[in-house]
């Protein structure tokens, strides 16, 4: 009697990993690897691609395209953020790095360091969009200046829109005095590529001349997931936040994208005004890769030319960005061709 | 009331609940506020289900099977949940086959060989202080050993880190809870066993641990809800946040495991709940009704297995 509880619990234990890894077995048989190795089937081996959260989207639909065209290669897309994926391109563990802006010096220095070396792929243009609800009448144009008072390190405790009247005077901006509203301010936080993004096109110069720390006010509601940024702005009739183009285009019906004033007049975000860089906070978006792998592994060079054809390249406005004029498109391709 | 200061004789008590019947103001007021810390609890969480089933059941009604058994996709209409299925039930063999025999087998040493000393309860003291470490740090942990140091053995960022560092994350409660079963054990059972001549280890196995197994079945029970929810340590123990990534065709299952990547229903949610498009919004209801789901799945089978110990 007292034999057998200790042999059913072993007993148990073992047929509930059993059927755990059996209903395992049979997941996977059914998914990824349904299609069995057939025998000529395209490239084999496996590519890792990190970086961007931004990018992610893009790269994911292509990979997807690859993948079933190639059924021997093994690839997966991460989006932890452009910094995080350039340290581990960097490290060597990574073949392709999705990037929300140029590479910095210390990055660069960084991949020098391990013997990295790897080239740059602009591969289509986000907009910075700055973004109010669609009742707030008052404002619909700002510039530089502007968004310097109302988000600079100098705003911080301004509980209305009038509250940055009197920098917005210092400064000469072009839309003072502002409504005497509440402001609430939903945006990304510091850790994401689309912060720095704003801080380098529209805080960094005036925060320079005026010495000032180069970073915005500290008191908003700060997110990294940009879902909770667009319904905090889209719950607000008088709120100010920005994200990336792709998440104001998908919820245009809730969002005003306010103009934005960069010395040439007031320019909305549209996808044309972004491609052509007419628009002041475009931003192009960039894959690096890694030169010495794309040479030692046909698979990453495969799935590269994949990624620059045109039905690569169909992704990027499938993923809500905006797709790269004709005469951008042969220069990121001669430079992969030159490589 | 008035006679509260009064020393409390029984048939002082008697007779005074006898006097005042159905005015026991006091009572029912205490009831209430229960009934009402009981309903807010209740309301949270039917809330939270109702949000979530609301917000999900379009896409389990609309795309049926297909949302469990395709897999990752950047296109909301293709996007399955299967690598994470098999992620999160891998992870959970894990946790119970590395961590269920070594928790007990160290609980069943603290309780019934240890000497009680210094150090014996130095140690007590520490393993009740790393079940309350944040779980990040075991990630931290799990991605410096298992993913880095030691990747000739468990592949790098594979489910075998991740079930690892999950293992070594719920080793401190398994203990714990282990512990506390068999300390729940009346010491006349021990006695008794002595007594009729049986050695320590016939007493441990006959007598205490079949006594105690529900109590730490249930404490198992616990620990795999936890691991499954987990999404933080895994982060770190490389498991991938993604919206694509693929193994190549063809790969066994002892492949899958050991070289290739993997992700976690949590992961999914996680990765989801940040799309731009709207559908992904749908998506991670679903998804969130799946993994509540599996776990519920997971915990029933668990406790039928224990009922049936208990029935023995």
């Amino acid at each position: 009697m007292k034999r057998t509880s200790t042999a059913k619990l072993i007993l148990g234990i073992v047929a509930f990993a059993l059927v755990a890894a059996a209903c395992g077995d049979g997941d996977s048989t059914d998914g990824p690897t349904t299609t069995a190795a057939s025998p000529e089937r395209g490239a084999s081996g496996r590519i890792e691609v990190s970086g961007s959260s931004t990018v992610e989207p893009i790269t994911a639909l292509v990979a997807e395209d690859f993948a079933a065209a190639n059924p021997g290669v093994g690839i997966s897309v991460e989006g932890p953020g452009t910094g995080d994926g350039f340290a581990r391109f960097c490290a060597g563990e990574t073949d392709v790095s999705d990037a929300s802006r140029a590479i910095r010096d210390s990055e660069v220095e960084e991949c020098a360091a391990n013997g990295i070396p790897f080239f740059e792929l602009h591969i289509a243009t986000d907009g910075l969009s700055v973004l109010t609800s669609p009742e707030n009448d008052a404002v619909s144009c700002l510039d530089f200046n502007d968004l310097y008072a109302l988000l600079g390190p100098e705003s911080e405790g301004f509980d209305t829109w009038a509250d940055a009247d009197a920098i917005a005077a210092e400064l000469g901006a072009g839309n003072a005095p502002y409504p005497d509203a509440p402001l609430v301010v939903t945006a990304p936080g510091e850790e994401s590529g689309t912060y720095d993004t704003f801080v380098e096109f529209v805080i960094e110069d005036i925060a320079g001349e005026r010495g000032q720390e180069e970073a915005t006010r500290a008191d908003y509601e700060a997110s990294g997931n940009d879902n909770v940024i667009v319904n905090g702005i889209s719950a607000n009739p008088t709120s100010l936040g920005w994200v990336g183009f792709a998440f104001f285009a998908e919820n245009a019906d809730v969002l005003k994208a306010i103009d934005i004033d960069g010395g040439d007049g007031c320019v909305t975000p549209t996808a044309e005004t972004i491609a052509s860089f007419q628009y002041p906070l475009s931003r192009p978006l960039f894959i690096y890769v890694n030169t010495d792998k794309a040479a030692a592994k046909p698979e990453l060079a495969a799935f590269i030319d994949f990624y620059l054809s045109d039905g690569g390249l169909a992704s990027v406005s499938e993923a809500g960005y905006v797709e790269l004029p004709a005469a951008d498109i042969d220069d990121t391709r001669a430079a992969w061709d030159g490589r | 009331m008035a006679t509260t200061t009064a020393p409390h004789s029984a048939a002082d008590l008697v007779a005074r609940s006898l006097r005042q019947r159905g005015r026991d103001l006091r009572g029912t007021a205490l009831s209430f506020v229960l009934l009402v810390a009981l309903l807010t609890s209740l309301g949270i969480l039917l809330t939270l289900i109702a949000d979530v089933v609301s917000g999900g059941i379009g896409v389990l009604t609309g795309r049926g099977w297909s949302f469990v058994s395709e897999p990752l996709s950047p296109t909301a209409a293709k996007a399955g949940l299967v690598q994470g299925i098999f992620g999160s039930l891998g992870l959970t063999v894990f946790v119970i086959v590395v961590a269920f025999p070594i928790g007990l087998g160290a609980a069943i040493y603290l309780e019934e060989y240890a000497p009680d000393t210094r150090l014996t309860r130095l140690i007590d003291a520490n393993i009740r202080n790393l079940a309350g470490v944040p779980s990040i740090v075991y990630g931290l942990l799990g991605l410096a050993i298992f993913v880095k140091l030691a990747d000739g053995f468990t592949g790098g960022r594979t489910l075998v880190s991740g079930g690892l560092t999950l293992a070594v994350l719920v080793l401190p409660i398994m203990i714990i809870t282990s512990a506390e079963a068999i300390r729940a054990v009346p010491s006349g059972i021990r006695q008794a066993s002595y007594g009729v001549g049986a050695t320590r280890w016939e007493t441990i196995r006959h007598h205490v641990l079949p006594v105690a197994l529900p109590a730490i079945l249930t404490g198992t029970v616990l620990t795999v809800a936890r691991a499954f929810g987990e999404s933080a340590p895994l982060l770190l123990a490389g498991a991938v946040l993604s919206s694509f990534f693929a193994s190549p065709a063809g790969v066994s299952l002892w492949q899958q495991v050991t070289e290739e990547k993997y992700t976690a229903l949590p992961i999914i949610v996680f990765n989801w709940a940040r799309q731009p498009q709207k559908e992904f919004v749908e998506l991670t209801a679903a998804a969130i009704i799946v993994l509540l789901g599996l776990l519920l799945t997971v915990n029933a089978a668990a406790i039928l297995l224990r009922d049936r110990l208990e029935r023995r």
